[in-house]
């Protein structure tokens, strides 16, 4: 132990694939890169106001905390100024942060509820011949379609509203989720579909009793890793067609060069991003203790 | 009526066919402990899931209590070598798997009546827990907590739980140390004794198969081209005195020697 960090020392053999990070020191080095990477933009920020002080494309943390304040507190400037004797809570909850992230909440949570059938149909699938033949060449076809070039097509279809929007998501991952859930139906036993039989199981006792409850973990996390791939697809709708959202307000600002706004809402949709993420982790492990991830 | 009649079985696998079976005819009679030996690849797997009913013959028949059954069902119980438990599911939920599914159906469940009956069920599963020899707090745990050994008295319970006419063993012992084998060899037996379920145990073991069986049948091919068939058809005297068993392995391994290729 170094005596004057109380922080271990590294061993010699710290780049050897048996070496074993103490905790410390793997705590320390899983934060240097964000540690490196602000400290790289505070730096840039610094020199480029120096040489500008007018510099909208690094601005510096005061400027980002305005800029977030303002979306945290005042309406979007499509909306009505709230009263100017409301109180905190009432301008938070008419802001253009509440308002966007609500809006691209609301889009999200629908597209992820859209994605259980898919689940059952991959299931269905997999456990069933006949459901498997009728779909899986389709799906596979489909899966092969790059959803964004449909974009034009779903716009002249459904129009401009949410439809067309949730549509893109829905086409964009639906057929990866059907894909995985068949995969992973494919993957379980047949010593266990054998079994369940003798045991006095019938078709949909054996589907949704024992393979569904076997498969759902890693659906779960087959969902949680296509979350950014549903993020994408709902940003690109809103960023060409919507009058909300938070990727309407991104591509809004981007015309005013409004970066101390649009980088904190990267971050906000980061944040929320890892949010959801880390209710997934939690949900799985608390339904399903029996599973452990590879 | 023998329980089990299986009549000129043929199975072939590939293309062209590679026969596995070829002209097996056996009767099973009710209570019988069989145990089917036989070296690798010569089909004793296949004759046990054609019984299920999960694999088709292309020629022959199988008769259960009288009649061909295409499919697998409660009337034959089922313990695989591997993945004989359900891991999602805590060991007293294992055994109490077939009588609930078999009773209720998947809206049932949200019935009173579900609940009154699953406490019922319950408690016939501790006392399986016991008579296997797990203890109450083992009841709770999930297959992977467990050993193997543990596992399989687990499966053996979970399918007499629905008390089969017909208990299917594949090889179930294959993967346990040998002490633990011997445990449950005893298990088997006792268990064998106390349900009268017809048991029909493949096996690669010589020894054991002696030891458990009331009959033991050797499967086995005469050339390559042909399916394995019946190369004999032991009784054995029950229980097998322990001074009787080198005689009879060295017998039996004289015909799978014989019919070796």
């Amino acid at each position: 132990m170094s005596e004057l960090s109380g922080m271990p020392t590294m061993s010699a053999g710290f780049l050897l694939i048996h070496a074993k990070p103490h905790r410390a020191w793997a705590a320390t080095l899983s934060w240097f890169l964000f540690a490196a990477g602000i400290a790289a933009y505070l730096w840039v920020a610094q020199a480029r106001h120096r040489d500008n002080p007018e510099d909208r494309v690094t601005p510096t943390v005061v400027q980002m905390a305005a800029g977030m304040y303002n979306a945290v507190t005042q309406p979007a400037e499509e909306d009505e100024a709230a009263p100017a004797a409301s109180g905190f809570y009432h301008r938070v909850s008419h802001s253009m942060l509440w308002k966007d992230t609500r809006a691209t909440s609301r889009r999200f949570l629908i597209s992820l509820a859209l994605l259980f059938p898919a689940v059952l149909l991959g299931l269905h699938m997999g456990l069933f011949p006949y459901a498997g033949t009728f779909f899986l060449r389709f799906v596979l076809f489909f899966d092969k379609i790059v959803a964004l070039s449909l974009l034009p097509i779903l716009f002249i279809a459904f129009g401009i509203d949410e439809l067309s929007k949730i549509m893109l998501i829905v086409i964009g991952v639906t057929p990866t989720i059907i894909l995985d859930s068949f995969n992973l139906t494919r993957a379980v036993p047949p010593e266990q579909v054998v079994k369940a039989f003798t045991l006095g199981a019938g078709d949909f006792d054996v589907a949704y009793r024992v393979v569904l409850k076997q498969i759902a973990p890693r659906v779960l996390n087959s969902i949680r890793l296509n979350l950014k791939a549903v993020m994408l697809f709902l940003f690109a709708g809103e960023m060409i067609a919507s009058t909300d959202g938070l990727a309407y307000r991104i591509a809004l600002l981007r015309r005013h060069m409004g970066m101390d706004v649009i980088i904190p809402y990267v971050l906000w949709v980061a944040f929320l991003l890892f949010l959801v993420d880390l209710a997934m982790r939690t949900v799985n492990r608390k339904l399903h203790p029996w599973f452990h991830e590879a | 009526m023998p329980l089990i009649q299986i009549e000129d079985l043929f199975v072939a696998y590939g293309s062209p066919p590679h026969a596995v079976l070829a002209g097996i005819n056996l009767e099973i009679e009710e209570g019988e402990f069989v145990c089917v030996l036989g070296q690798t690849g010569c089909g004793k797997s296949t004759l046990l899931r054609l019984i299920l009913g999960s694999e088709q013959p292309l020629r022959g028949r199988i008769l259960v209590d009288g009649r061909e059954h295409r499919q697998p069902d409660r009337t034959r119980g089922y313990v695989p070598q591997k993945y004989s438990l359900f891991p999602d599911k805590t060991v007293l939920d294992n055994i109490t798997f077939g009588p609930e599914v078999g009773e209720f159906g998947l809206l049932a469940r949200l019935t009173p009546a579900f609940y009154r009956r699953r406490k019922h069920l319950r408690a016939q599963a501790f006392e399986y827990i016991s008579r296997i020899g797990l203890r109450e707090g083992d009841a709770r745990k999930y297959p992977d907590q467990l050993s193997g050994g543990m596992q399989q008295r687990v499966a053996i319970a979970q399918a007499l739980m629905t008390k089969p006419r017909i208990l299917l063993m594949d090889e179930a012992f294959s993967a346990l140390d040998p002490g633990t084998r011997r445990g449950m060899q005893k298990l088997i037996r006792e268990l064998w004794k106390a349900t009268g379920t017809t048991i029909l145990f493949v096996t690669h073991n010589t020894d054991e198969a002696l030891r458990l069986g009331t009959r033991v049948i050797v499967l086995a091919k005469e050339t390559v081209d042909q399916g394995s068939r019946v190369a004999l058809d032991l009784t054995v005297p029950a229980p097998c005195a322990d001074e009787e068993i080198p005689s009879l392995v060295r017998r039996l391994e004289r015909v799978s020697e014989a019919c070796a290729l």
